[in-house]
């Protein structure tokens, strides 16, 4: 079983709604944005379906299921879009929308302290090239 | 390599014992004597109309370059009696058909109705030829025995016409389906609302089937990339429309404004779906914020309202490579159909050998009892 390490990320203000930050850390490729009730998300930069840099799509909301011809759209800046094939996510959940069996984002635990922002990552994983 | 050559075929016979309890969801009739059998069941002023215009000249409308190379469409030795063409005599089809082939349900499905009520005819006169053409099968097919079934046709350049077409007719208890001839409208388009709620309102699947006027006739579906120059290169893309069609009704969430909608498609074989089928999912899991109300999957929505017939049935060089098919296609929504006395028909003891034999019993007999509309 690997070891957790807690990495300092610097002052949680960094962290923005809408857009990913990129983090600096050896071996990891990790984005993080602010969730629209403040709470800060870290994600793998690398969509489960084909490996594309994931933070680089679109923070917006959706256009919910809805009835033949309406469109219903929520959950602003809580959805991320891939850049290349356009599959959503769930910023709350990493789950991909819509699907009964879903893909997932690999999230990554935050925490912040006095205005400081940490992620935690495994110790085996740095340095590891992708899989 | 293992011999696998004994999977292709069976001798005609062989399978006797096995061919009982069959469901047809394709047979061809026809007028006995071309529209004129239809004008003792038109109002006086339109039979007069079309005498006059001496209707019955006008031909099936195949231009010279999709004419059968063999001159027919219609099987030889179909034919109930010399010079008259096969599936024109309905005791010699029972007969001929039926009884030979163990069939218990047998879907007629008048492509000369079909034909007439796409763009062959003025929109006038296909309400007329489509309501006669109805009570021409009404009055002188069903009668004559229980295991015939019938998909009435509707005039579809006038939806609303024919949706009323469909009240007035589709409580008849051998009604099982409505064939809606395909125009250069594809199905999930509103214009054709009207037809699905009444088919919907009266539990009848709509039965889509090409009329002959695809590439032919302004109005009617036209082939994708540009015009075949041959029957049969015409012939192998004629699933293209079937293609659009599926793709069209599920984008447009027609399953979800209809929940009892039942489609099905006859004749175009059952191998095209595939890749429409995952194709629709994959954009759909990228771009479903464009049509929200396309809420699960497209393969859902094709399993659960969507039957495919087999005939004509693909027959890849390994026989064994049609149970996969089967089963990406859905084993569950393929419904067994011969397309008698048609050139291209197949017959339900040489069909689907090489599938296992629950898979095969389920689409010759079963399946197509959750499509149509059966009074018992």
């Amino acid at each position: 079983m690997a070891e957790k390490q807690e990495i300092p990320i610097g002052p949680a203000t960094r962290f923005q709604p809408g857009r990913f930050t990129m983090l600096e850390i050896p071996g990891h490729d990790i984005g993080v944005i602010r969730l629209k009730d403040g709470t800060l998300r870290a994600i793998r930069n690398q969509c489960p379906h084909k490996g594309a840099p994931i933070c680089r799509g679109i923070v917006s909301g959706t256009w919910l299921p809805s009835a033949p011809g309406a469109l219903t759209y929520d959950r602003e800046a809580e959805v991320l879009a891939c850049p290349w094939h356009g599959w959503e996510y769930d910023l709350e959940t990493g789950a991909e929308l819509f699907r009964p069996v879903p893909t997932r984002l690999r999230l990554y635990p935050v925490s912040v302290r006095d205005g400081e922002a940490y992620v935690t990552v495994r110790m085996a994983e740095i340095g590891q090239a992708s899989p | 390599m293992d011999d696998i050559s004994h999977l292709a075929h069976a001798a005609p016979g062989q399978d006797d014992a096995q061919t009982t309890g069959i469901m047809d969801c394709d047979v061809h009739p026809l007028f006995a004597d071309g529209i004129r059998s239809l004008y003792p069941y038109m109002p006086e002023a339109w039979s007069q109309r079309f005498i006059r215009k001496r209707a019955h000249t006008a031909g099936g409308g195949l231009t010279l370059r999709y004419a059968h190379p063999n001159g027919t469409v219609v099987r030889d030795d179909a034919q109930p009696e010399p010079g008259k063409p096969g599936g024109s005599d309905p005791r010699f089809l029972i007969h001929d058909h039926l009884d030979r082939n163990g069939i218990s349900h047998a879907l007629l499905n008048s492509l000369q109705s079909g034909s007439l009520c796409s763009v062959h005819a003025s929109a006038d006169e296909s309400i007329v030829i489509a309501s006669a053409a109805n009570d021409y099968y009404l009055d002188q097919w069903l009668p004559l025995d229980p295991r015939l079934l019938y998909a009435p046709v509707v005039p579809s350049q006038d939806p609303a016409a024919a949706a009323q077409e469909i009240r007035r007719i589709g409580h008849h208890p051998q009604v099982a389906a409505i064939a809606v001839p395909p125009l250069a409208i594809l199905f999930g388009n509103r214009y054709w609302w009207p037809v699905f709620e009444a088919a919907a309102d009266m539990d009848l699947p709509i039965l889509l089937h090409v009329t002959g006027s695809e590439g032919i006739y302004n109005g009617a579906p036209m082939p994708a990339g540009g015009m075949p120059d041959t029957y049969i290169e015409r012939y192998v893309t004629l699933g293209q429309g079937a293609e659009a069609n599926l793709n069209s009704m599920v984008m447009n969430g027609l399953f979800e404004r209809f929940p009892k909608l039942r489609i099905l498609f006859v004749e175009y074989g059952f191998v095209w779906p595939i890749p429409v089928m995952l194709r629709m999912d994959r954009l759909w899991r990228g771009l479903r914020h464009e049509v929200p109300w396309v809420k699960k999957s497209p393969i859902d929505y094709v399993n659960g309202h969507v039957w495919f017939t087999t005939q004509p049935i693909e027959e890849p060089r390994d026989p064994r490579d049609l149970e996969h098919l089967v089963n990406m296609v859905g084993a569950q929504n393929l419904c067994f159909s011969s397309d008698y006395p048609h050139w291209d028909n197949d017959m339900p003891m040489q069909s689907l050998k090489s599938l296992p034999p629950e898979t095969r019993d389920r689409i010759f007999r079963t399946n197509a009892r959750d499509v149509l509309r059966l009074s018992a």
